[in-house]
């Protein structure tokens, strides 16, 4: 187990920081915002810390912490100057945004170290920070799905009208997923930088959204345990799938085609699907062996009303 | 002038690239992201097959055109229709074919990385550019031929949107899809026709393109799909006309910005643009405003 730790530590590492990066679209996605800032907050966050540690000489907490904090600054003022944007829109803006930080990279001059980026910003990370990182946000990131606050997040996804009926702020939960989304995506780029040193205006790219994106329709949209099925499957596939080798990007464009065709919510929702069927094995067996068991009858079971109106034909 | 010449021919190839985009967009509803990925494989399968024999300037932008009528053809039946098929909302439908298209352009994008090591690569020909001076300005034979087939297709496209009936079915599809269907728009036939015109338009660019600049880089159609996004919001989504201008206005823009000597701001000119019209006029210069209803 330790050899094998030891030998996969960089697989171990990315798994994480790709997962805080997904996550940091998932999050605006999950109240129905299709936003991409998130990864234009981890190039803010990689760049803020990386100057504090080279220009100011910052330890390594306090270069994190400023530049998760300046990311998730960046990406509430961008929350608020585009939050009335819907849809494809929102999301063509915030990829203008995230491009707009690549540009403005290039041109820092000295602060930013141009096009050859910023170097011998080198951390003092360990596999343990980056683990406690991810799952502080995790944590709280669970109770954003749980209780009476989940139920009022997928409404906001799900019908944002009924939802402004109901007396929930939909504008304020949008705005707050801007914040959200750029403080997790600020600490990823801070810690994916002060662990690799360097950061260079090329690594905050359009690759850096459809990885993100990937990780998530992949995995499955709804809830963080997606995102990280994503990020297991893209970290370690790569390791598994040796002899696709120089085919890997072709390999992911099918998988990503694929995905989006064929698994509306991801391989999540596949194993949720799975994991109710197996659960209502009973229920089905004896609706089918009733021919048909009048709808209150099943409403009462558990209430899992939804089952026969689906499998009830059969 | 020479610069306002060099911007019109510039304004001409993102028009030609434009136009395919904002067509399918307009009307049929699907933002195509392999978009960029077609207009550069087009332009690579004409560079691969010129590799033994130079081939002639019509035949090589006659292979791109087609090249680039059947992938986006192919898309639309392999992956989109099936997304919209499997979809359970408008809404849902719009995400996912963004996502499916970004996955499709993923592939030609990595075989032809492989295939030039994401080296430029350019289209093997018989044929040279002329360069005509007069008035002390310089215009090569192909910036001609792109000047000309930008401003003769987006012209002609805006006026048979226009006058067709086919244009008029199009634009039917654009406001109301179902109803549209209801009144005997064929949605299916439509909407093949539209991404072939779509595909061939993006072969069309990427030959050109290619020929003008004798080289182009597997990534430039990524970088191009932004700018066109950009020259849609800008034109208004629905408007040929506005991207005709759109088109311009950008290449404008940006000659003017490199011009000044700011050429690593050249990109940060499109992105901005995205960003003060979506704030300013959502739906664009020339676009109607989008009535939802819920």
């Amino acid at each position: 187990m330790n050899d094998w730790y030891l030998s996969n530590i960089v697989l171990v590492q990315s798994t994480f920081t790709t997962l805080l990066l997904a996550l940091s679209v998932q999050i605006p996605m999950r109240m129905g915002v299709f936003s991409f800032a998130g990864i234009g907050a981890y190039g803010i966050g990689g760049y803020v810390a990386a100057m504090c540690m080279v220009h100011r000489e910052w330890t390594t907490v306090p270069a994190i912490v400023a530049g998760t904090l300046a990311a998730g600054i960046a990406t509430f003022l961008l929350g608020l100057v585009v939050q009335r944007l819907t849809g494809l829109y929102m999301g063509m803006a915030t990829i203008a945004f995230t491009l707009i930080v690549a540009v403005l990279a290039v041109n820092g001059g000295e602060w930013t170290g141009g096009a050859s980026g910023l170097f011998g910003a080198l951390g003092d990370i360990t596999t343990g920070l980056i683990i406690g990182c991810a799952v502080v946000v995790v944590v709280l990131l669970q109770f954003t799905e749980m209780g009476g606050l989940g139920r009022r997040i997928d409404t906001v996804r799900e019908d944002p009208e009924l939802a402004n009926a109901m007396g929930i702020n939909v504008a304020r939960y949008r705005r707050l997923s801007f914040l959200a989304s750029g403080l997790v995506g600020g600490l990823a780029g801070a810690l994916v930088t002060l662990l690799r040193s360097t950061i260079t205006p090329d690594l905050v790219n359009f690759h850096l959204v459809v990885l993100a994106l990937t990780v998530i329709v992949v995995g499955g949209s709804g809830s963080w345990i997606g995102a990280l099925i994503g990020s297991l499957i893209f970290v370690w596939l790569p390791t598994w799938l040796v002899f696709i080798g120089e085919w890997e990007e072709i390999v992911y464009g099918v998988i990503v085609a694929l995905a989006a065709i064929f698994l509306p919510s991801g391989v999540l929702g596949v194993a949720k699907n799975l994991w109710h069927r197996f659960r209502t094995r009973d229920e089905r067996a004896r609706l089918k062996a009733g021919g048909g068991t009048p709808a209150g009858e099943t409403g009462d079971a558990g209430g899992r009303g939804l089952v026969p109106s689906v499998e009830g034909e059969a | 002038m020479q610069d306002l010449l060099n911007a019109a021919t510039l304004g001409s190839i993102y028009l030609l690239f434009t136009l395919g985009m904002a067509l399918a967009w307009g009307t049929i509803g699907i933002l195509n992201f392999a978009h960029g990925a077609t207009f550069m494989f087009s332009a690579f399968v004409a560079h691969v097959l010129s590799r033994e024999t130079p081939l002639p300037f019509l035949a090589a932008v006659a292979i791109s055109v087609v090249v680039g009528a059947l992938m986006s053809v192919a898309t639309q039946v392999l992956a989109f229709q099936q997304i919209i098929k499997r979809a359970k909302s408008q809404h849902h439908a719009e995400l996912r074919i963004l996502i499916g298209g970004i996955g499709v352009a993923a592939i030609p994008l990595a075989i032809a990385q492989r295939e030039t090591k994401s080296s430029p690569f350019g289209i093997n020909s018989d044929y040279t550019a002329t360069v005509f001076e007069f008035a002390g300005l310089r215009l090569s034979s192909t910036a001609l031929v792109i000047l000309i087939a930008g401003l003769g297709i987006g012209i002609g496209l805006t006026v048979w949107l226009r006058r067709s009936r086919q244009g008029l079915a199009l634009r039917a599809l654009g406001v109301d899809a179902e109803t549209s269907a209801g009144m005997g728009v064929n949605r299916q036939v439509m909407a093949i026709g539209t991404m072939a015109v779509a595909g061939a338009l993006a072969g069309l660019a990427g030959a050109l393109l290619t020929f003008h600049l004798s080289a182009i880089a597997p990534e430039t159609g990524d970088q191009l799909i932004i700018k066109a996004f950009a020259i849609v919001v800008l034109g208004g989504l629905g408007s040929m006309a506005g991207a005709v201008i759109g088109s311009y206005v950008l290449a404008g823009t940006e000659t003017l910005v490199l011009v000044a000597g700011h050429g690593t701001w050249v990109d940060a000119v499109s992105f901005g643009l995205i960003f003060l019209i979506l704030l300013v006029r959502p739906q664009g210069l020339l676009g109607r405003k989008e009535v939802r209803r819920t």
